[in-house]
């Protein structure tokens, strides 16, 4: 369980994170979208104690993280793969932090086998992959069985292989009724594994509640139809005030009517269909619209680059 | 057949709460945390095995250069001012610079690296970090100059043997100068342990630990104003001297007593730990 109430965060004149509340509930996997910039990483970082916020409060499992007596059987956290001195083996490094709670040595086994890490744990971390480096991570955050789980960018860096891990390993921790909290710039990736969204943008929250329920409640639903009659349909449906368009020759898209009701009119009419598919938009096209106005540093299209070169050409 | 139950050790991977073990933080375990983070890098090891190499070296050369001294008629009258236990701790200096080093890599060694906030994570509270850091160094270094003193002791024997100049065991003059050995090795690592925590930058600390240890004495002792000649009194080396010398030998500018110099070097382990720890609370990580 994490709840943030007003939590503000100010860098001199610049607010990362803007009086935001919410709160994550147990047993389900909750994922954490924002632009580059948003706040996302502040957040966490306040969450673990790291910052300090410049007001508001954020507790973790009912208390602010830095009161836990045992904080790693509370919480485990990856924020960022790379909070490893390079020169340590895998082993090592973690056994370093399961003394400070007094973990045993085969838990710090356990976590290596859990995570794939058999093989390179006498290694130095230095010579670690990206890949290597968020599984020694993971295993770092799972180390005290915590409750729950803050991880920022689990899947950067780890192969397909990798990747459905996590998703398994985070639905798994979820099912077992703990809390996942977890950021991804994957969106089909997101779309899989989480079951709440938490996306904020410019240090504010934009979107907060179930996967779907998000989704839907920007893209609106929408229908595909195609038909020897596209034209014809197009114009029963506009007559109607409905909002038509035709992407290719025999081909609409259809906003606010679902896919029945234009099943229906077609049938009226005598219409042929040869598709009738209602369609929603996909995690990533909701999470570009809802955070359009947000992006703090956007990408300048190529379009205008090639208008400005031509300009200074002349 | 009851040899098929498994021992209760093994459990499967998932179950993860072992309800009979006691894994809660204690200081105990992160100052076992600690010792494991020390020792599971080479460059403690280097640090430590230079620290006494280097002592020994530095100490054997020191004793060696008696028959040098002695065959000079203006220098052989001061071997008889000179006290066996100041030759065996001769290379206190070097000893002084490999050992800040260490104590400045404990501290910015994790903030370079990003371990840090696993360290933090760990241990939100922060301050108890500093404090097992501070013991592990103490109890460290304290066993090195120990290691390396005795070494010294043991290659300086024949020759100092030679000279008249074996320290007596059971003079006083003798431990105030090999225990203050150890005690300034101490405060040097504490003050860098300190001054990084502040600076949090390897470069930074190690460049004030070599111009307040080492250069600074030097460089102004260029400058002959009264209260510039004063200062330089009161920094490590000079202070240090109060302590480190058997006989009553001047310091330039002010003489210290024993007990002032004792003093005065805490201080200089005592301020910066204090700063750190109210920077430690105070900062993000």
């Amino acid at each position: 369980m994490i709840e943030a109430r007003e939590l503000t965060k100010r860098y001199g004149g610049t607010t990362a994170v803007d009086a935001i509340s919410f709160s994550i509930a147990p047993g389900s996997v909750t994922g954490f979208l924002g632009p580059n910039g948003a706040g996302k990483s502040t957040t966490m970082r306040m969450i673990m104690g790291l910052d300090r916020p410049t007001s508001g409060t954020v507790t973790v499992n009912g208390k602010p993280y830095d009161r836990h007596r045992s904080p790693l059987r509370e919480v485990g956290a990856l924020l960022d793969a790379k909070a490893v001195h390079p020169g340590r083996s895998a082993r090592s490094h973690l056994r370093t932090m399961a003394a400070t709670h007094n973990i045993p040595a085969a838990r710090v086994d356990e976590v290596i086998e859990m995570t794939g890490l058999g093989g390179v744990a006498g290694k130095r971390v230095g010579g670690f992959s990206l890949g290597m480096g968020q599984r020694l991570g993971i295993a770092a955050a799972l180390l005290g069985d915590p409750r729950t789980l803050i991880l920022d960018e689990p899947v950067n860096g780890l192969d397909p292989e990798g990747v459905q891990w996590v998703r398994r390993l985070v639905r798994g921790l979820a099912a077992e009724g703990r809390t996942v909290f977890l950021s991804s710039h994957l969106m089909s990736e997101m779309a899989q594994t989480a079951d709440q969204l938490l996306v904020i943008g410019r240090g504010r929250i934009i979107a907060a509640g179930p996967v779907q329920q998000v989704i839907d409640s920007v893209s609106g639903g929408g229908v595909r139809v195609r038909s020897p009659h596209a034209t014809e349909l197009a114009r029963l449906l506009a007559a109607d005030g409905v909002a038509v368009a035709s992407p290719e020759a025999s081909t609409l898209e259809i906003r606010g009517v679902s896919a029945d009701a234009v099943g229906e009119l077609a049938f009226a009419h005598g219409l042929l269909l040869h598709e009738l598919s209602p369609r929603s938009a996909s995690l990533e096209e909701a999470y570009m619209s809802l955070t359009q106005d947000a992006v703090e540093y956007r990408s300048e299209p190529a379009a205008a680059r090639t208008t400005t070169e031509k300009g200074s050409i002349r | 057949m009851t040899t098929l139950a498994s021992p209760p050790e093994i459990t499967a991977p998932t179950t993860l709460v072992r309800p009979g073990h006691p894994t809660h933080g204690s200081f105990a375990g992160l100052m076992r945390g600690e010792w494991i983070k020390l020792l599971s890098l080479r460059s403690t090891w280097w640090t430590l095995a230079s620290t006494v190499v280097l002592m020994t070296l530095v100490s054997f050369a020191a004793a060696m250069s008696l028959d040098a001294m002695a065959a000079d008629p203006l220098m052989a009258p001061a071997i008889a001012d000179l006290h066996g236990a100041e030759v065996i701790s001769g290379g206190f200096q070097i000893g002084m610079l490999t050992i800040a080093v260490l104590g400045a890599l404990f501290i910015t060694g994790e903030y370079s690296t990003g371990m840090i906030r696993s360290t933090f994570a760990a241990v939100p509270t922060r301050l108890p970090v500093l404090a097992a850091k501070a013991v592990a160094l103490v109890v460290l270094t304290t066993v090195v100059t120990a290691v390396g003193v005795t070494l010294s002791y043991l290659v300086t024997m024949p020759q100092l043997a030679g000279y008249d100049l074996v320290p007596a065991l059971d003079d006083p003059g003798t431990w105030r100068v090999l225990a203050g050995t150890a005690y300034f090795l101490v405060a040097a690592a504490l003050f860098t342990l300190g001054i990084g925590t502040l600076l949090r930058s390897t470069a930074g600390t190690v460049t004030v630990a070599l111009a307040v240890l080492l250069l600074l004495p030097g460089v102004l002792s260029f400058i002959s104003l009264d209260w510039v000649e004063t200062l330089v009194g009161y920094l490590p080396l000079p202070a240090s001297s109060a302590f480190l010398t058997a006989g009553d030998t001047d310091v330039r500018g002010v003489a210290l007593t024993a007990g002032e110099g004792i003093a005065v070097i805490a201080a200089y382990a005592v301020v910066p730990m204090v700063a750190a720890a109210v920077a430690l609370r105070r900062r993000d990580a």
